[in-house]
């Protein structure tokens, strides 16, 4: 079994370097055959390890490789932990991964660079697992910067647009941002703990600390802090949406399995510490709440398919966190779960329209594609209504029972934000639907000359993720007494809070509440968008623009900071530094020109110096 | 005899091999110039090593004879040279190592 850990986690590495190191030399099929089947190996690891977990009654795995890290205080193995928080990770991520791997085939048929962009992809697949199976946090954040680094290639795989290039740069440096917060919250923890183990953390933190001790709280904020970069939430939100320029498959493996997840998962897997920091926790579900309405609202000024998707992960994200921040670890863990089946299967049904119309996002350009995509759109509108939180499709259950628990806990502002932003979601995935299936073709002729529904490769994938949104949300049910996700989680202490198991799944108001909303949300976009669609297409400018948050961090930060540099590069250094170095240089030249002309080549000179120095010289001595 | 006539000569020869550095073109003029301020050293050692009755002042001779000899050797090998490269034996034309 410690195989089967090291064999799934190591799987995508080797596919990563072998694919690097024969880049040139692979064929299109074999590049496929290796990048897939690594990740389909580590599936099957993961998913042999869940058979054993399951009928064996294992809760935890730890493999210690070897002694990694040993100077002083900093002491680090390298260990992978897997317990049930871990395993449900990887299998998110090897499962939807290897989904997005074999879609891949189909969107890269017409790339050049194929074997870079599987690399790249088995590599963001590693990076990932080694985050979620870290033991301690140090190699956690190893695999933090695995994951910035791999989001960063993969974004700006179109390296050659300028658009790409800058949004890939944008995403590593507002993600760096964050990783400064988490590394500061590294080095305290080794300073507070003298060790970064979470298991040992997890244990000691109740017996060392009282609740809402300061420096937990200090503690919690800045790994928070990092959550808030890798997840996207306000303030760091804004490159998420920019990351839209890489390739389409990339999103789908950035919001469903990697990446955007991995900020939850941090503060999940810290639970023990952030429970006892409850400022923190309300200022995570105070963060998440403005976070989930804010990317709803923005979300519906989108014309940009991708982007109206991007603005969706980043609202649904807000609500993981909404959960979090009320201890409600189990509902955010079963909403990421049943978000990365449906943010996949958007993403890439998404992407068979992007494919097939060759690079056109603007929905400005498209509607009417449900004659051309007659199976996509289906699928497209299985997404809708299971995000929306259609019953019984899966965010149903997920979304609603963190609007329950936001509910029952007595947050009743965050409650009806919750709310709101879960009404917007049903209302802009709606009016993305109609934009581009419904409605007359907005086209040009020639995009459309020719376009076919997706290939097969590309169907079949988003058709399995399809049955995993509808199905997905069963996860949670309670068919016994306990729903099989949280008798899963059960073992890692990510329970239920008392409300969380009071609410079972009756028809309280409030749940009724979030279906008509949802409802209320659907119809009234089909309304708008097929009915009214050309006097309304064009958005509010402030929704389009995203509250200006861009534009204002332009002004605010960049401009600034280029002001700044623009005075150090043209004033500071060549006038002040460079000019007290010229102006020593000149002293130098001169005197050396002033001693330059005793050298003048004639011999009968040197002689009368030499000789007007021996006299000094007995003249010293004389008198 | 008395010293001081010896040291007179002496500084007269000595001083006259100056005025023959510092004035005179010709590189030829100019080496013996030199010569004569060496053997203006030298009769200055013999002349106190006389009125002393100290032998070291005649060693210090030989030494300076022989370092003469050697850098007369030397010294005439580069003036042919010199005049080899330049056609000329003015010593102020000599000045390629000007800086």
């Amino acid at each position: 079994m410690l195989y089967a850990i090291c064999l799934g986690l190591f799987m995508p590495l080797i596919g990563f370097l072998g694919l690097m190191t024969m880049a040139s030399r692979v064929s299109r099929r074999w590049a496929n055959v290796i990048g897939c089947s690594t990740i389909f190996i580590s599936f099957t690891c993961f998913a042999v390890l869940l058979l054993f977990y399951a009928n064996m009654g294992i809760d935890q795995l730890t493999v210690t490789l070897y002694n990694w890290i040993a100077v002083g205080k900093v002491n680090a193995d390298f260990t992978l932990h897997l317990d049930h928080l871990s395993l449900l990770m990887t299998l998110i991520i090897t499962g939807i991964g290897f989904l997005i791997h074999v879609y891949s085939i189909g969107y890269t048929e017409h790339e050049e660079d194929f074997a870079r962009y599987f690399a790249c992809l088995n590599f963001f697949v590693f990076a990932m697992l080694l985050l979620v199976l870290a033991g301690n946090l140090l190699l956690l954040f190893v695999g933090w910067e695995g994951v910035g680094l791999a989001s960063y290639l993969l974004i700006g795989y179109w390296h050659d647009r300028p658009a790409a290039a800058r949004a890939a740069t944008k995403a590593f440096i507002v993600n760096r941002i964050g990783d400064f917060g988490l590394l500061v919250g590294l080095l305290l923890t080794f300073h507070t703990f003298g060790t970064s183990d979470i298991a040992e953390i997890s244990r000691r933190v109740g017996q060392e600390f009282s609740l809402g001790a300061p420096l937990l709280i200090l503690l919690t904020l800045l790994y928070f802090w990092g959550a808030i970069g890798k997840s996207a939430q306000l303030p760091l939100h804004t490159w998420l949406p920019d990351a839209m320029e890489g390739p389409t498959p990339v999103s789908a493996l950035i919001h469903a399995a990697t990446m955007v997840t991995a900020g939850v998962y941090l503060v999940v897997r810290m639970h023990p510490v952030f429970m006892l920091a409850p400022m923190t926790l309300q200022i995570v579900g105070v963060v998440g709440a403005a976070t989930s309405l804010f990317a709803a609202l923005c979300a519906v000024g989108q014309t940009d398919l991708k982007r109206v998707l991007a603005y969706s992960t980043v609202s649904q994200l807000g609500l993981m966190f909404l959960a979090c921040g009320v201890g409600a670890f189990y509902s955010a863990m079963f909403h990421l779960t049943t978000h990365a089946f449906m943010k996949a299967l958007l993403f890439l049904s998404a992407g068979n329209v992007v494919h097939m119309l060759h690079g056109v996002t603007e929905m400005e350009k498209m509607g009417g594609l449900s004659k051309i995509f007659t199976k996509t759109h289906w699928l497209f509108l299985v997404g809708v209504f299971a995000m929306s939180g259609i019953p019984p499709l899966a965010a149903f259950f997920s979304k609603d029972l963190i609007l329950e628990v936001e509910y029952l806990a007595g947050f009743k502002t965050l409650f009806y934000v919750g709310l709101t932003a879960s009404i917007l979601t049903a209302f802009y995935l709606m009016r993305a639907y109609c934009l581009t299936f419904m409605g007359k073709p907005r086209s040009d002729d020639q995009v459309l000359k020719g376009t076919a529904e997706a290939p097969r490769v590309m169907l079949l994938p988003v058709t399995l993720l399809a049955v995993l949104s509808i199905v997905g949300g069963f996860l949670g049910f309670a068919f016994g007494k306990m729903p099989l996700l949280e008798d899963f989680l059960l073992d890692v202490g990510v329970t239920r809070t008392e409300q969380e198991l009071s609410s079972g799944f009756l028809l309280t108001p409030e749940t009724m509440m979030a279906i008509a909303g949802a409802l209320l949300g659907i119809g009234v976009a089909f309304l708008m968008y097929t009915k009214f669609v050309d006097r309304l297409r064009r958005p509010l400018t402030l929704l389009k623009k995203a509250f200006f948050i861009n534009e204002i961090y332009w002004t605010m930060i960049v401009l600034p900071f280029r002001a700044v540099a623009r005075f150090v590069a043209f004033i500071l250094e060549p006038k002040v530094f460079d000019g007290f170095i010229r102006v020593l240089e000149e002293g130098v030249q001169s005197v050396a020109h002033g001693l330059q002309r005793f050298q003048s080549g004639q011999v009968r000179s040197y002689a009368a110096w030499m000789i007007v120095g021996a006299a000094l010289m007995v003249a010293y001595l004389v008198f | 005899m008395d010293i001081s006539l010896t040291i007179f000569i002496s500084m007269a020869v000595f001083a006259i091999g100056v005025v023959g550095v510092l004035a005179m073109r010709n590189t030829l003029i100019f080496f013996l110039s030199i010569e004569l301020m060496l053997n203006a050293a030298n009769l200055l050692f013999v002349a106190f090593a006389r009125h002393w009755g100290n032998q070291t002042g005649l060693i210090w001779v030989f030494f300076v004879l022989v370092v003469a000899a050697a850098e007369a050797a030397v010294g005439l090998a580069i003036i042919i040279n010199l005049f080899r490269s330049k056609k000329v034996v003015d010593i102020d034309q000599y000045n390629v190592l000007r800086g």
